[in-house]
C-alpha cells in the first residue's frame, strides 16, 4: 500500500516538475511572456519616439509586457497611471513564493533598471525607479486599489500599508536617463 | 506496480504531458491560470 501511495505522489510531483520546466523553456526565447512564465526580448511592435503619451490611456489596460534589459527577460504585469506618471507594481515581495515569483523586481533593485514596456503593441524604452516613500505613494496606492481591487476605502488602506510594509514594491517607468525626446 | 513498469509510465507521462503543453495552447493557458491563482493565494 505504501508503495502505491509513494508511486502516486511521485507521478504528481513529476507532472508538476514537467509542467514548470516545459513552460519555462518554451517561453524563454519567446517574443514576450506567457500568462505566468517570463519570455524573452520584446521584438515586435513599433518603438515609440517623441514626447511621452498621456499615460491615462493605461487605465483601460489590465496588463502590459515588461522587459528588463539586464538580464534579458520579460513578464506580464499590472500597470497604473498616477499624476501623469506611469508605474508598475510587484507584490508578495516578503514571502518565499513571492521572492521566487517576482525575482525581476530584485533584479531591477540591484541592477540598472533599463526596461522596455510594450503597451497596446507599442514599445516604450523606460528606466524603472523604485518609489519607496514620498507624496506620490498615496496617489499610486489609490490608483492601484481602484483599478485592481475595486477601490473601497479598506482596499486603499491595505494597499498603502502593503507598500509601506514592503510587501508591494512600486516602480516608476521613467524616461531613460539622457533621453531627449521624452517629457 | 513493478519498478520497471513504473519508470516506463513516468517516461510516457513526461512525454505526453510535455507535448500536450507545447502543442495545445488552451491546456497550457489553463494550467498557467491555475498556477497564478495558486501563487496569488499562497504567496502572501
Amino acid at each position: 500500500m505504501l508503495r502505491i501511495v509513494l508511486q502516486v505522489i511521485g507521478i504528481v510531483v513529476l507532472i508538476g516538475v514537467v509542467t514548470i520546466v516545459t513552460l519555462k523553456i518554451d517561453n524563454m526565447s519567446a517574443d514576450g511572456p506567457s500568462i505566468l512564465f517570463p519570455g524573452g526580448e520584446l521584438i515586435t511592435g513599433e518603438l515609440h519616439s517623441g514626447p511621452d503619451p498621456d499615460w491615462r490611456f493605461t487605465d483601460d489596460i489590465a496588463v502590459i509586457d515588461l522587459q528588463l534589459d539586464n538580464p534579458m527577460s520579460s513578464r506580464r504585469i499590472f500597470v497604473m497611471e498616477s499624476d501623469g506618471k506611469v508605474y508598475v507594481p510587484s507584490g508578495y515581495m516578503r514571502s518565499f513564493l513571492g521572492r521566487l515569483w517576482k525575482d525581476w523586481a530584485f533584479q531591477v533593485a540591484e541592477g540598472d533598471g533599463l526596461a522596455v514596456a510594450r503597451i497596446n503593441g507599442i514599445r516604450y524604452e523606460r528606466q524603472l525607479i523604485r518609489i519607496i516613500e514620498g507624496e506620490d505613494i498615496d496617489g499610486i496606492a489609490r490608483k492601484l486599489a481602484k483599478k485592481y481591487s475595486g477601490g473601497a476605502p479598506d482596499a486603499v488602506a491595505n494597499t498603502i500599508k502593503s507598500i509601506n510594509d514592503g510587501d508591494t514594491w512600486i516602480f516608476e517607468m521613467a524616461p531613460r536617463e539622457g533621453a531627449t525626446d521624452a517629457n | 506496480m513493478q519498478t520497471k513498469s513504473y519508470l516506463i509510465l513516468c517516461v510516457v507521462i513526461t512525454v505526453v504531458w510535455a507535448l500536450t503543453l507545447l502543442l495545445v495552447p488552451a491546456v497550457s493557458d489553463t494550467v498557467e491560470q491555475l498556477m497564478i491563482g495558486f501563487l496569488s493565494t499562497y504567496a502572501r
